[in-house]
């Protein structure tokens, strides 16, 4: 986990010691990175030039470098860490096993996988049934 | 230009952690899952 704001190392320093820390034990575990002028978000696209600072971006990066996936919200809505979280699950799951399992929509650890098939085509309603609560 | 799949952009960047000031390069985490986390700003609400 590396989190990046336009804000210097200095400030992350405070807000961390006198915020931050109160709402998380021990304060931040991982690095806060510092990018000024936005010209990280720039290259990662979630530089709003307009307020001058990076938007909420959210990269999956793999153990090759590779982006798995990547969302962006506007400055008004937080973010799911649960979903975060789930998310990676799913792909390391997926590569563990090579590729040879998927994992369906709304998928949660210990969930059954899927493995694609000439079989399956056609029959994942009989793999694949996720009750969900009426809300 | 960014897309699903392909490489992510490598960077360094200075950075804060664990009460000491720091550099951070992205390369360096090869062999790790590593989740980017932007934000708008230090002091802010959400």
């Amino acid at each position: 986990m590396l989190s990046l704001s336009v804000d210097s190392v200095y400030v992350h320093k405070v807000w961390n010691e006198s915020e931050l820390s109160k709402m998380v034990p021990g304060g931040v575990p991982f690095p806060m990175l510092s990018d000024p002028g936005g010209t990280i978000g720039r290259e990662y696209n979630v530089y709003n030039e307009d307020m001058a600072v990076d938007l909420r971006g959210t990269f999956i990066i793999d153990p090759d470098g590779v982006i798995q996936g990547y969302e962006v919200l506007t400055s008004v809505v937080g973010r799911s860490t649960d979903e975060i979280i789930r998310r990676i699950h799913a792909f390391q799951i997926v590569r563990e096993s090579k590729e040879k399992e998927f994992t369906p929509a709304d998928w949660k650890p210990g969930m059954t996988v899927l493995k694609p098939a000439v079989e399956l085509v056609g029959r994942v309603w009989e793999m694949w049934k996720p009750v969900r609560p009426r809300e | 230009m960014i897309k699903a799949g392909k490489p992510a952009p490598n960077f360094v960047a200075p950075a804060y952690y664990q009460g000491r000031f720091t550099h951070v390069e992205l390369s360096r985490y090869r062999e790790q899952w590593v989740v980017l986390y932007f934000y708008g700003g230090d002091y802010t609400f959400v």
